[in-house]
């Protein structure tokens, strides 16, 4: 009973027992609660189980082979007892259980709506309200309920945030959706808890949350991030804002994933040292009169367009980023491969901040 | 009508089963039902071993948070494999198809199944199976043992890997199917004078529960295969949504047939402890209407809950919690099952040798597999733990911790029986308790690690590192098992040699196939024999002789 | 094979001639053209939209009855094999019955429109 009563006061952002992360939401309080009324039950069954088993072991050791053992085969008061007794168990915790449950699907009126689509493997968060978008990364006020509408690009795949005890299934084609109110500032993981290929324990994100005032700023900033910025710096920008979405795909130290890796890149394209599956070189692609032109718009074509020319060796696999990518992000892209050695080191670890400055 | 009774002088090499014929086309196309149950447990052994190997390579894969050792593509690949592997070819046929099969007939003293070909055909479609699960190794399946859409429909390894996968589940179905059918015949109509339903000894009631799930659920997943099939060649549009389908459909049908088939898997181990805790604890089975009930109504209950595994997938609410509700009523049959267990204990004469060990064992684990369901079957605390490490915990326990260790029980049981030799008794010890001690080392970990927040089918979890310890004592507990599983592998093979001869009962059961030789011969009884009560033990005395058990002289034979 | 009941029967059970399988199949040609009528058939004026559906669906369970019947000789069997017939059955409406109702119920949630292969599909079919 003692931890049943912990759970219920148990600090939000603490851990409420031994089994469960900590307490960071509204709803984790009655699942915890839930959790607890069942392992209670569960010690008492096991414990006595176990006991009475251990018991009768020694108590009822074989004394010798010819001992016929008389005791009684069926006792019909009893047997009916523990049948009775186990299914008023069962129903009350069914009905703590639902009652939990239902909490957890509806989201109160006035909720804050984030749209989360998922793909393989990252998270894209939608704040439609300031126009922010945010990769593998979530920036959510403390005490608002939010709620999450998702959808997913391709697999399925699921939302999960242990501290808030919340998950839902992404499904193609449809919306699912859950909701959350956080109450302890602080960085919560995400995990991603549908199988869904290759990298599905790399589908990783962070809650980020945050106090209620600071909230509205951060998403301004968020918003307008790139729009007052110079071209020069652009790259800083975009591999750090903007890369998380290439990355599943696309290594920065040269390793060959399901496309390309962009070291090197700008100088093959520059050069139009690409060959296509078409049996096209980018070099006829490049100069005046053709397709392109300019590298640049090679690379720009190739976000919303990338099933116009594939490499050769590669399976074409590329979405599409029509619509989900503004004019200057398109630019910052180019910018960050002109610039890559800038803003990326040997290894392919990034070396700057958004702003600029240098990452240690 | 005279009982073929245990002669008290056995010559040196009596004509069995095992020596009827010899060459290996007399095995390979036999119809006796102990060489088919046979072939089964050597084809069965060999398979779990393969799992098991995926099974080490997946924990030591785990046991850095970076996981060195595979890469994510092959971790998802072993992962499958061992997941696959497990349940189409271990655990589905192990206790109905290589213990069942051998104990059954004799059981009812009878000379048979009701369809010795159709047995030996059953045996044939497994053989069919493997052989398409190894091409679809080769290919690479990383999908998951349950195929989840649209994934599945997508993954790249089409005619090498998921296809021959799906087809070798489809064959497997099919040999489930027809077991099933064998033994609801051979229940029916094969019992011996005497032996009314409620004569018949409980491990063949948890078999026909079991038959009785195999021929009405395993359709269903046949057809979904076979709809999976399609849907990757031809388009057909059910379940990708790009064509308008709709993938969590896929999961109704799927777990249609997959949750009946965890009570496959569970039903006849429970009916193996049955005889176990019985036989060894030389005392009447307490309770056995209750126990015979509750067979069938796992069987049935178990068909109205399949939702269970989908509450987080988009299933709508009224759905979860109509599935939520009938769930819990599985567990009331499960519990009975366990208390009458404990109370035949109770003022028993407890041999702890290894077939107890396992028994007592499946108890111990089988209670906090059962209990830890009970998280599951909540709405609000699923949530949080579906494809979580919880519930990958729960489901060994349930399904490795409970029906392979009700598997490891009845081969131990049956096994001077079957080969007519004694295995050391003090290895079956040891290696029972470091089967135990390492399995729970390995899994009860797991639970931490699913309420913690570890979710399952991470080939890494770079970003969660606190979770190492977990880990690395649930790969301690891994190899602690192993060894167990080795040290038996050595001491069974040990045994077949340079085991002491079996006398016919070694342990005083009561059943009809405790009254045959063994091994036993050719055509098991030559006359029928007529049963009494097959819990009484009170007309069996013990001689030294023979280290065995028979009838007492001063007692009549049923019938006589 | 020794069993407890020795039912060597003499005689094969009910014995079906070929003219009445034919017959029987016969029935079952013309019920399928039936059918096929059925889906041509306008039903605006009667008014009932569903009436092709209600009317197929009569026919098909005519046609399973019958098949059940006397193909798969459950007129002259005894009962209770008729209620095993009938109690699996009621596994296959259980199941769709309940996947079905979730199916209706997040119904709302679909996103709407077809999606590209399915347009793709469908101009294809115009031209």
């Amino acid at each position: 009973m003692f931890s049943i009563l912990s759970t219920l006061l148990a600090t939000p952002g603490k851990q409420a027992n031994f089994w469960l992360p900590k307490q960071a939401s509204t709803v984790a309080q009655s699942v915890d609660f839930t959790f607890d009324v069942i392992t209670w039950i569960c010690y008492f069954f096991f414990f006595s189980i176990t006991a009475l088993l251990v018991y009768f072991m020694i108590k009822y050791r074989r004394k010798g082979h010819d001992v016929v053992a008389q005791g009684p085969t069926h006792n019909t008061p009893i047997e009916v007892t523990w049948t009775i007794l186990p299914m008023i168990l069962v129903v009350i915790i069914f009905v703590v259980g639902m009652r939990g449950y239902l909490n957890l699907r509806e989201a109160p009126e006035g909720s804050y709506e984030v749209q989360v689509t998922a793909e393989r493997w990252q998270w894209i968060f939608n704040h439609p309200k300031y126009g922010v978008t945010e990769v593998g990364e979530l920036t959510v006020p403390v005490g608002k309920p939010v709620r999450l509408l998702m959808a997913s690009n391709d697999v399925l795949h699921s939302l999960w945030i242990p501290d808030f005890r919340v998950k839902m299934d992404v499904v193609p084609g449809r919306y699912t959706s859950l909701w959350f109110e956080a109450t302890a500032v602080g960085d919560y993981n995400l995990n991603c808890a549908e199988y869904c290929g290759m990298d599905h324990s790399k589908m990783f994100a962070t809650v980020h949350v945050v106090p209620e005032e600071k909230f509205e700023p951060a998403m301004v900033k968020l918003a307008s991030e790139y729009e007052d910025m110079s071209v020069g710096q652009l790259p800083a920008y975009a591999i750090n804002r903007l890369y998380n979405r290439c990355k599943s795909c696309h290594s920065l130290d040269g390793t060959i994933r399901i496309g390309p890796s962009f070291k090197g890149l700008w100088d093959r394209v520059k050069g139009g040292d690409v060959k296509f599956t078409s049996g096209e070189i980018l070099l006829d692609l490049l100069g005046e009169n053709t397709e392109y032109v300019q590298p640049e718009n090679y690379i720009r074509t190739s976000l919303v367009d990338p099933q116009g020319h594939i490499v050769q060796g590669y399976l074409g696999s590329m979405p599409s980023f029509q619509g989900q990518l503004k004019e200057k992000q398109i630019t910052a892209i180019i910018e960050m491969f002109k610039h890559l050695n800038e803003v990326t080191d040997e290894a392919g670890n990034i070396t700057v901040n958004p702003d600029g400055t240098p990452r240690n | 009508m005279a009982i073929l009774t245990t002669p008290q002088s056995t010559p040196e090499v009596t004509d069995n089963y095992l020596n009827h014929t010899k060459g290996i086309w007399s095995w390979l196309f036999t119809l006796d039902h102990k060489r088919i149950g046979m072939m089964y447990l050597i084809c069965v052994l060999a398979a779990f071993l393969l799992g098991g190997i995926f099974a080490m390579l997946i924990r030591f894969q785990l046991l850095t948070p970076d996981g060195t050792i595979l890469t994510q593509d092959q971790y998802n690949q072993v992962f499958t494999a061992h997941g696959a592997i497990m349940v189409f070819l271990v655990i589905i046929p192990a206790v109905p198809a290589a213990l069942g099969n051998f104990v059954l007939p004799i059981m009812l003293g009878a000379k048979d199944v009701a369809f010795p070909k159709l047995n030996l055909f059953s045996w044939w479609l497994w053989v069919f199976g493997l052989v398409f699960f190894l091409v679809a190794l080769a290919g690479g399946v990383d999908t998951g043992w349950t195929f989840y859409t649209p994934y599945s429909l997508d993954t790249t390894t089409g005619m090498t890997g998921i296809i021959p996968v799906l087809i070798g589940a489809f064959i497997l179905g099919f040999s489930s199917i027809f077991t099933g059918m064998n033994f609801i015949v051979t229940i029916h109509r094969l019992r011996p004078p005497g032996m009314t339903w409620f004569k018949m000894p409980l491990f063949l009631w948890a078999t026909y529960a079991t038959a009785i799930i195999q021929v009405l659920a395993t359709p269903v997943i046949g057809i979904t295969l076979l709809l999976l099939i399609v849907e990757r060649t031809v388009g057909i549009g059910i379940f990708d949504p790009a064509m308008g389908g709709d993938p969590v459909l896929y999961q109704h049908f799927f777990w249609f047939y997959s949750h009946p088939a965890v009570y496959i898997m569970i039903l006849p181990a429970m009916g193996v402890v049955s005889e176990l805790i019985s036989v060894h604890s030389h005392r009447h089975i307490f309770g056995y209407k209750f126990i015979a009930y509750s067979s069938i109504a796992i069987a049935m209950f178990g068909f109205l809950v399949w939702g269970h595994h989908m509450f987080t997938s988009g299933q709508s609410d009224l759905m979860n919690v109509i599935f939520s509700l009938i769930t819990f009523s599985v567990s009331i049959p499960s519990a009975v099952k366990v208390f009458n267990w404990l109370a035949t204990l109770y003022k028993g004469s407890i041999s702890l040798n290894a077939p107890m060990i396992y028994g007592l064992a499946f108890i111990f684990i089988f209670t906090i597999g059962g209990l830890t369901g009970l998280y599951h079957a909540t709405l609000a605390t699923a949530v949080h733990l579906h494809d979580s490490y919880f519930v990958v915990a729960h489901f060994h326990y349930v399904m490795m911790g409970s029906a392979l260790i009700g598997f490891l029980g009845g081969i131990h049981h049956w096994w001077p029986k079957m080969i007519g030799k004694m295995y050391n008794e003090n290895a079956g010890r040891i290696s029972a308790i470091l089967v135990f001690v390492g399995f729970n080392m390995t899994f009860f970990t797991q639970f931490m690690l699913g309420s913690k927040g570890m979710p399952r089918r991470y080939a890494t979890y770079i970003e969660m590192p606190e979770f190492q310890i977990y880990h690395v004592i649930s790969t301690i507990g891994a190899t602690v098992m192993a060894v167990g599983f080795v040290l038996c592998a050595i001491y069974l093979l040990h045994s077949i040699f340079f085991g002491r001869k079996a006398p016919a009962n070694p342990w005083g059961g009561r059943s009809l196939e405790w009254q045959c030789t063994s091994p036993p011969p050719w055509d098991n009884f030559a006359e029928q024999p007529t049963v009494g009560d097959c819990y009484d033990y009170s007309v069996l005395e013990w001689d030294p002789n023979e280290q065995g058990y028979h009838w007492r002289d001063d007692v009549k034979h049923p019938g006589e | 094979m020794s069993n407890a009941e020795q039912h060597h029967e003499d005689h094969i059970g009910h014995e079906v001639s070929i003219k009445f399988n034919v017959f029987i199949c016969a029935i079952l040609l013309f019920l399928t053209a039936v059918t096929v009528w059925v889906s041509r058939y306008d039903f605006s004026e009667i008014n009932i939209a569903e009436m092709g559906i209600i009317m197929a669906l009569f026919v098909a369970t005519v046609k399973a009855t019958i098949v059940g019947l006397y193909f798969m000789h459950l007129r002259w069997d005894r009962a209770f094999i008729g209620f095993i017939f009938v109690g699996s059955i009621l596994f296959v409406v259980l199941f769709i019955a309940l996947a079905l109702t979730d199916t209706m119920e997040y119904q709302p949630t679909i996103i709407k429109g077809d999606t590209p292969m399915v347009t793709e599909a469908m101009d294809k079919l115009k031209h």
